[in-house]
């Protein structure tokens, strides 16, 4: 790991503990390591990008995270709490969202239905029995929930689609409906993997926005795996690669993008080469 | 205690065979074989046929009836149905293999004729040799079963480890994808494979038929005790499966040494034994966290492979709500011709047309279970049966009214269903089909079947409310009861907890990570099922003034879900239609066609279930939307779900980069984890 020894993570997460933090993680399938002594953390109010080639162990590394793998070794850590046998859903009341590499949607239900159900899972979970007495799915929606949901709807830019069923949705409009859901459930931590995949540049800036926003007013921390690396570059506060299962670097984009190591094993050409060949200064800013 | 242990180890041996046989179909074609005991009813028929009927020597007729009809017969099936199952949902794999099972035993039974008190023989020939090792006793027909099992092994193990068809097998266990993308047809092993499996169920049927009976049950029996050595082996390990059903064997025959063989109590433990096992099993691989559906193969099988449901099935599950649709109309026509209908009918059958909506009763736990929540209970039946003697019980012992007593008792079964969703429903879709249908046969031995619950078949008296004394009042008592339970449904559909279910149907992940417990959703259903299905037998037992527990057989259960799949699994006027159906076309058969065609309604009634891989949205769906397309060509009236979700937004109201208003619409690959 070289981009490690010059910097640590942003300074605020040295005084405050991090809003989601992974402790040397190892994860084992057999005699295949995926994960080996991973540590990460995500400092609150940031943006953390998670960069590595295909098989580098990402996607294994959200499912540890978000409970559905459970770790050989290490620890899983939400706000200084250890969760590391904690239940999916359990980690989702404490405030942990996600999204998948595969949309994980719900095909007999409609886009809409996706981020009520988020909603009233976050806000109303006692619904999920009283409907039944009270019959109260025959009625109108809440006017809060209401709101809430052509909110986020409309931030997502699915209102024309609200109402469809997500069978045959084009996988960009399902990445959107996604992050739609996942930020439905107000979460403090927001794990995204690959959102920007399928969707076309101008949908992929306007995704960068919304999220953006998200952290800024609502004060979420994202943790984002994407091969678009100029985004997750262009977009994280902090960034950590991987390759083949171990962390082989971390710091700021800056650091990244200079760092000789992931330039070998990772970024080789295929990120804007022009910026690899500018000089890069001794603080690793490009000059 | 030798002469234990020998009788044991004939008994573990046909379960061996029978495990083994799941076993190897399971790992090699991904289809859980649930039409085992079908297939070897009808091998051992056939062997019956020859030996027996046509006088054939026993060493030709085996051959004839093992090496050359099971083989043909398996093939035959793989080619016809299982070759289209492989990419399919577990429930659609599971209910194909169900309605086979339904179909298979009456169509055999109408082309060889039935048998009543068969003595079945087996492969040893009579009078039966006695042999006497160790001072024990050891007759042919066990002997025959060590030697079969031997062979069985032998052959099986050798031609999988040292042969290159053995090779190709293996690797296709391994991953079916990369095998074929080596060169090798998958298709080709799997035929091969179906054709090896016919073979084990036939001589599984044949050595199992002179203890069991050459009947259906006898071999729904002797698979549903298979059941918990592939449970053993966690539906992989052959030698696991093998090892437990030997020791299964043994233990059920080593207990009765020790037991009083005329008590009831001897009665009660021996049948229990594979269900102990089960048991022992599921809560071990609870505890450890090692079951759950596996997906046969390597990564690219996985990654290919149907998650939460079957693709075909999406069409039917997007139901569009808030506006009156072709199907609101059609629910509401059939209700109202069933409604009419009992009162142009004379006492008989107007009473089987309550009895049938008494069964839709019963049939709306399939709705919720099945149609909802994509489980396979093949227990709704037993919980009809224990609803009926419950209420029976509290109508005749404590003097309740009868349908405060039916309303009431069924919530007692309730904890049974719960308690059996906890034990189960973590462990995966398939487990859930195989030890509910333990379960059913279980409780159907120890208690259904029982004094003072059985009384030679006729089982409790069970009183009618005093104003629904007349056939035709009940009907309609029951028909209120039905929609009632209907509306239930459709308030759970459309509530919170609706959404949820639909959730955790398609993408357990998406749920779990979005904070819906997938056990609690799942049991929560399963509860509601339970009692439902509890409710349709007390007013089954009602409709018949008894609770007449042989037609509460887990069996008559397959025929049951068979019904209700060929009508529409997700509908509520298709339980309604499929109740009716169930009753009162058997009776159309039995009052104006000759006796042998009595079984052809389960015949077509099995048909309709298999016909659930090609056509899953079920014949009223099917109907109604064919039915839309006549009368209209107006989008936004049709009203059904295919129709709604292949039509394109209005292009209006679209967003210019909106990709699917400009046709760019791909399918969606759903499920799916890393």
């Amino acid at each position: 790991m070289t981009a490690t020894s010059r910097t640590g993570p942003t300074s605020s997460a040295s005084t405050t503990a991090p809003r989601l933090e992974a402790r040397h993680l190892t994860v084992r399938f057999g005699g295949l390591i995926a994960l080996r002594d991973v540590c990460l953390q995500v400092p609150a109010h940031s943006i953390t990008g998670l960069l590595g080639p295909n098989g580098a162990g990402k996607s294994t590394l959200f499912a540890v995270v978000s409970g559905l793998l459970r770790p050989t070794a290490g620890s899983v850590l939400m706000d200084g709490r250890d969760v590391t046998r904690t239940s999916p859903q359990k980690r989702a009341g404490l405030g942990l969202a996600r999204t998948f590499q595969h949309p994980e949607l719900f095909s007999s239900l409609t886009v809409r239905e996706h981020v009520e159900l988020a909603h009233r899972i976050r806000h109303a979970k006692r619904r999920l029995w009283s409907d039944l007495i009270t019959g109260r799915g025959f009625l109108p929606q809440p006017a809060e929930e209401k709101s809430r949901v052509d909110e986020l709807v409309g931030a997502l830019g699915l209102t024309s689609v609200q109402h469809r069923s997500v069978t045959g949705l084009p996988l960009g409009t399902a990445r959107l409906l996604e992050v739609a859901r996942a930020l439905a459930v107000d979460p403090g931590v927001l794990l995204l993997d690959e959102p920007s995949s399928g969707l076309d540049p101008r949908e992929t800036e306007e995704l960068a926005g919304t999220l953006r926003r998200v952290v800024s007013d609502h004060g979420v921390s994202l943790l984002m795996v994407e091969h678009d690396v100029e985004l997750v570059l262009g977009m994280s506060d902090f960034v950590h690669v991987l390759d083949f299962g171990v962390k082989i670097a971390e710091g700021t984009p800056a650091q990244i993008r200079a760092d000789p190591a992931v330039r070998a094993a990772y970024l080789g050409e295929e990120i804007a080469p022009t910026d690899f060949r500018r000089p890069v200064t001794e603080q690793g800013e490009p000059a | 205690m030798l002469s234990y242990v020998l009788a044991g180890l004939a008994l573990g041996a046909v379960y061996a065979v029978a495990a083994g046989s799941l076993v190897i179909t399971y790992v090699a074609s991904g289809v859980f074989n649930l039409a085992f005991a079908a297939m070897a009813f009808t091998v051992a028929r056939f062997y019956y046929f020859l030996n027996t009927e046509q006088g054939w020597a026993i060493p030709p007729a085996a051959v004839v009836s093992l090496m050359i009809f099971a083989p043909v017969f398996g093939a035959l099936l793989y080619a016809v149905l299982f070759r289209h199952l492989r990419l399919r949902s577990t429930l659609v794999k599971l209910m194909a293999t169900v309605g086979l099972s339904v179909a298979l035993p009456p169509l055999v039974q109408l082309v060889l004729g039935h048998l009543t008190n068969v003595t079945a023989p087996a492969l040893a020939p009579r009078p039966l040799a006695v042999f006497h090792p160790f001072g024990a006793v050891l007759n042919a027909d066990q002997l025959a079963t060590y030697i079969g099992l031997a062979v069985v092994l032998v052959v099986g193990v050798g031609v999988l480890r040292f042969t290159e068809v053995g090779l190709r097998v293996r690797a296709l266990v391994d991953s079916e994808a990369l095998t074929s993308l080596s060169g090798t047809n998958p298709g080709r092993v799997s035929l091969g494979v179906w054709a090896v499996s016919g073979t084990l169920a036939g001589l599984a049927g044949i050595l199992v038929a002179p203890t069991s009976g050459l009947s259906a049950e006898g071999m729904t029996y002797m698979m549903s005790a298979a059941f918990a050595a592939v449970i053993a082996a966690r539906l992989r390990s052959l030698a696991v499966a093998v090892v437990v059903a030997l020791t299964m064997g043994v233990v059920t025959d080593v207990v009765q040494k020790y037991l009083d063989p005329s008590s009831s109590f001897t009665a009660a433990v021996i049948p229990s034994v594979p269900f102990a096992f089960m048991l022992v099993f599921l809560l071990y691989y609870a505890v450890r966290g090692e079951a759950g559906d596996a997906v046969a193969g390597g990564a690219l099988d996985r990654a290919i492979s149907p998650q939460g449901g079957d693709p075909s099935l999406m069409r039917t599950a997007a139901v569009p709500q808030g506006r009156i649709s072709s199907s609101s109309i059609g629910t509401l026509a059939v209700v109202v011709v069933i409604a009419v209908v009992p009162a142009g009918l004379d006492r008989y059958w107007a009473g089987l047309v309550a009895a049938g909506i008494a069964a839709a009763i019963a049939l709306l736990s399939y709705t919720l279970v099945t149609g909802e929540g994509a489980m396979v209970w093949l227990s709704q039946i037993t919980f009809a049966g224990v609803g009926a003697v419950v209420a029976a019980e509290l109508v005749d012992r404590w003097s309740w009214p009868p349908l405060l007593a039916v309303f009431l008792g069924s919530v007692l079964v309730v904890p049974v269903g719960v308690l059996l969703g906890l034990l189960t429903i973590r462990l995966g879709d398939l487990y859930v089909a195989l030890v509910t249908l333990t379960f059913g046969s279980l409780v159907q031995t120890l208690v259904l079947t029982q004094d003072p619950f059985y009384d030679f078949g006729s089982g409790q008296p069970m009183e009618r409310p005093s104003f629904a004394q007349d056939n035709q009042v009940f009907a309609y008592l029951a028909l209120a009861v039905f929609l009632l339970v209907g509306l239930v449904i459709l308030n759970v559909r459309r509530s919170t907890a609706g959404l949820a279910v639909a959730a955790v149907r398609w993408s357990e992940n998406g749920a779990k990570t979005l904070g819906i417990s997938v056990i609690q959703t799942k049991v929560l259903l399963s509860a509601l099922a339970t009692y439902i299905a509890a409710l349709g037998g007390g007013f089954l037992a009602m409709n018949f003034r008894y609770t007449l527990p042989d037609s509460f057989h887990p069996s008559l259960g397959l025929v049951w879900l068979a019904v209700l799949v060929t009508m529409g699994s997700r509908s509520i006027v298709a339980a309604l239609i499929a109740g009716v159906v169930l009753y009162v076309m058997p009776g159309i058969f039995a009052s104006y066609l000759p006796d042998k065609f009595a079984d052809v309604p389960t015949i077509l009634f099995g048909l309709g279930a298999i016909g659930l891989a090609t056509h899953p949205e079920g014949v009223v769906a099917q109907t109604g939307a064919n039915l839309a397309r006549l009368f209209t060509r107006r989008p936004g009236w049709a009203g059904t779900a295919a129709t709604t979700l292949t039509a394109p937004p209005d292009p209006a109201e679209a967003a210019p980069h909106d990709r699917s208003a400009r046709g760019e619409v791909q399918q969606l690959p759903t499920g799916g984890q890393p």
